[in-house]
């Protein structure tokens, strides 16, 4: 008797549970957003845990690096060994710093030329599904980090903020299938959508999708691609790739693949455009 | 001490994604350590707790690890965490072969339901090969049979002490 109660507690349970996603997702399927103050407290309760993980990453990568370098040190100079692997673990450190200076450097070039209130951040994680194109970043709403700011590197276009807190937000990445951006060819002025690629996560795909482009447009292999600022998320003239393939034409249109400027699996700092975008084209030095 | 575990797993799942995802960001998107904590949940303390650490587990996922529109995963790993704690208690599914097969079916069925909520809801969400799933399903079929025989050798351990 035990059990058939169980049973039906566990039944109902399962129904409550089915009902209450299904609402829950329905209605954002609607309104088209997310549920803030859930994202809110996961990322506060969270955040300092893959905070803590990236930085204990850090620190066995950089072990990992100097035992590595030890080794070879050993096997070129046996009585030399032990200061020069110090050296070499003090030069690896060195150059380690030197990578990191020059990444910041890059990234302080870029906050200075953009004519907008830009935040750096760190990458903290990134996708861990294979379902979606995404990164968390250690800047959220304390740092003025908002819904739908666009996040740029040195490179190109990195994605929008999808998700804040309070020390973190969820960056979707251009390569998402739901993202999308506002595409200008430079050359030619032809204006079109850049979107993550219909395909198999698990392969690999690093090619941004350019929709809309009309078929007797001018389009060759090797053409700058730049935001065009038509969907008034990203502002005009960033960045996003070169065309690596132009498609045949399917009725009024054609598909053109683009390989994108931003190095989406070695991220590890972007800026965040903090103020909202009214779409003033960037200035020829920011391209 | 079900929920003391739950939480110790789901937090370890998270930490343990966050690493992967920057040590090798795309081989450790085949793993789902989320998925081992509930299956784990669901074998051993039966369906309604399968269902609640699903619940937790999908919603961390969704949070951390999802898309703009959250709920999905959490959606499917409930119904992951119900159909194994509604298999164990039916079934006797303590061998490790078992589990094996319990672990590889989940990860499949994992991605199938995933894969259609986000069709019927619209959601714009990559998918993955067939060869690529069936990697996927191996991957963590292997290392959860691995994991579940370590952790109740520990329990064991723990209540004889």
């Amino acid at each position: 008797m035990a059990k058939v109660v169980e049973a039906r507690k566990s039944r109902l349970l399962l129904l409550a549970l089915v009902v209450f996603h299904l609402v829950i997702i329905s209605h954002q399927v609607d309104a088209g957003g997310g549920v803030s103050l859930l994202q809110k407290t996961a990322f506060t309760l969270f955040s300092p845990l893959q905070r803590a993980v990236t930085w204990a990453i850090r620190l066995v990568e950089a072990g990992f690096h100097g035992y590595v370098s030890l080794r070879g040190v050993r096997q070129e100079n046996e009585q030399l060994k032990g200061r020069a692997a110090a050296l070499e673990v003090e030069l690896e450190r060195q150059r380690r710093l030197a990578e990191e200076a020059a990444r910041l450097r890059e990234l302080l070039d870029l906050q200075a030329v953009l004519p907008y209130d830009t935040v750096a951040a760190e990458v903290l994680a990134r996708d861990g599904t294979p379902w979606f194109r995404s990164v968390t970043i250690g800047k959220g709403s304390r740092d003025g980090v908002r819904l739908q700011a666009p996040v740029v590197s040195p490179t190109g276009v990195v994605g929008r903020v999808i998700g804040v807190g309070p020390k973190a937000a969820q960056v979707q990445l251009l390569l998402d299938r739901e993202a999308g951006v506002g595409a200008l060819l430079e050359r030619s002025r032809v204006t079109g959508v850049c979107a993550g690629q219909v395909g198999f996560a698990d392969q690999g795909q690093t090619d941004l999708l350019m929709r809309y482009v009309p078929a007797l447009a001018d389009v060759a292999v090797g053409d700058r691609v730049l935001t065009s600022g038509l969907d008034r998320i990203y502002p005009k003239g960033l960045v996003i790739g070169r065309v690596r393939s132009v498609g045949p034409p399917s009725g009024l249109f054609r598909e053109v693949l683009v390989t994108p400027t931003a190095r989406f699996d070695q991220l590890e700092q972007v800026l965040v455009m903090r103020e909202p975008v009214e779409s003033p084209a960037l200035a020829e030095s920011v391209r | 001490m079900k929920w003391p575990l739950t939480v110790a797993g789901l937090l370890l799942a998270l930490a343990a994604q966050t690493a992967l995802s920057l040590v090798l960001p795309r081989e450790g998107r085949l793993f789902d350590p989320f998925l081992l904590v509930v299956v784990y949940c669901g074998l051993v303390f039966g369906e309604t707790h399968g269902m609640l650490a699903g619940t937790a587990a999908g919603w961390i996922q969704d949070l951390h690890f999802g898309g703009a529109v959250t709920g999905l995963q959490a959606l499917t790993k409930i119904l992951i965490g119900f159909a194994v704690g509604a298999t164990a208690t039916r079934f006797l599914i303590a061998a490790t072969t078992t589990r094996f097969l319990v672990l590889f079916a989940a990860t499949l069925l994992d991605a199938l339901v995933f894969e259609r909520f986000a069709l019927v809801f619209e959601v714009p969400a990559s998918e993955i090969s067939l060869a690529g799933l069936f990697g996927r399903a191996a991957l963590n079929a292997v290392l959860g049979s691995v994991l579940f025989q370590a952790l109740d050798a520990r329990l064991r351990q723990g209540v004889r002490a």
